[in-house]
């Protein structure tokens, strides 16, 4: 047996066999098998309680996995947020010294919750440029409730240093 | 209520979600329906050989010790009920429901044909390059009822 404690380099290691086998594409296509056929709980959550379903999913899975997060829900406004200022299952993979993780590993969590979501009505933004540090932020909003424009801010990128530039003046 | 929010650390909680059993099962589930039976093995082989590289080294230093730490450690955090023997040339692990099968069970997820793998397949692999072969002498594919046995190669 693997013990559950040690299955996220099981999973990583997974993607990798798959994209040796057969390309990125034949990881993109587990990613929605299990989508489809593994979240059945939080489809069966969101559909059941809306938005409230995403608190009830994710306290419970980012409990069980020991998570440093925060998480927020405005049900007047349809908003879920999630930051986990320590993804336990990037985290564990970053101390591994001995193992190489799949590099598209954070990936799956884009696709997996997206493909649930997307189709019950909600938008599902997630931020994965802190992804190399075990930190990300997500975003789910009920459709038609975000005013159009910018995508909304997760509250993502790392504070800049004073006086540091990003665009060169005109 | 409207608005709530939550926070939480790391060492609030116990690391043990047990969901991962499901996920994992999927995972074998997919690889035999798409690659077919040698893939899983091959996959569970390549995985043990490089995650288990630690364990595997302390197998060549500290022979069958190592193996029996290993074990205990796993089926306690996993709240099993086992019974592990331990001889100068053979190790015995006797569990009498695999933790991942009855959490599986309880809560609807799907036992892939080849879980038992995750056992056999993975045993062997931690046995590679070490004076010792495993082998699963019982396995129960309803309730991963198992007798787990390491022992010396003959010479």
């Amino acid at each position: 047996m693997i013990s559950c404690t040690e299955f996220i380099p099981a999973y990583s290691d997974l993607f990798r066999f798959l994209e040796k086998r057969d390309g990125k594409e034949s990881v993109i296509r587990f990613w929605h098998y299990l989508s489809d056929y593994f979240l059945g709980n939080l489809q069966e959550t969101v559909k059941k309680e809306g938005i409230q379903g995403c608190w009830t999913y994710w306290s419970r899975t980012l409990s069980e996995e020991a998570a440093d997060f925060k998480m927020e829900l405005d049900t007047q406004k349809g908003i879920f947020k999630g930051v986990l200022r320590r993804c336990p299952s990037k985290g564990r993979l970053l101390k591994l010294k001995h193992f190489k993780a799949y590099p598209d590993y954070c990936g799956h969590c884009d696709v997996l919750y997206r493909r649930v979501l997307e189709p019950l009505g909600y938008d599902f933004y997630l931020d994965m440029s802190e992804c190399d540090r075990a930190t990300c932020r997500f975003y789910i909003l009920r459709k038609g409730d975000r005013k159009p424009g910018p995508k909304p801010d997760v509250g993502t990128s790392r504070k800049k240093k004073p006086g540091v530039r990003t665009k060169p003046r005109a | 209520m409207a608005h709530k929010t939550m926070s939480c650390k790391a060492s609030d909680h116990e690391y043990l979600h047990k969901d991962f059993h499901g996920a994992l099962s999927a995972g074998i589930e997919y690889l035999h329906t798409h690659y077919g039976e040698q893939a899983v093995r091959d996959y569970l082989r390549e995985f043990t050989r490089k995650y288990y590289a630690p364990l595997r080294r302390a197998i060549r230093q500290r022979g069958l010790a190592a193996l029996k730490v290993h074990f205990e450690t796993m089926y306690t955090r996993e709240r099993a009920r086992f019974r592990v023997r331990l001889t100068r040339d053979e190790l015995v692990i006797s569990v009498a429901a695999c933790p991942a099968i009855t959490h599986m069970k309880s809560h609807g997820y799907p036992v892939a044909r080849l879980f038992h793998e995750t056992t056999r397949t993975v045993n062997e692999a931690l046995c590679e390059g070490t004076p010792f072969k495993a082998e699963l002498a019982e396995y129960d594919p309803e309730t991963g009822r198992s007798v787990q046995r390491f022992f010396r190669r003959s010479r």
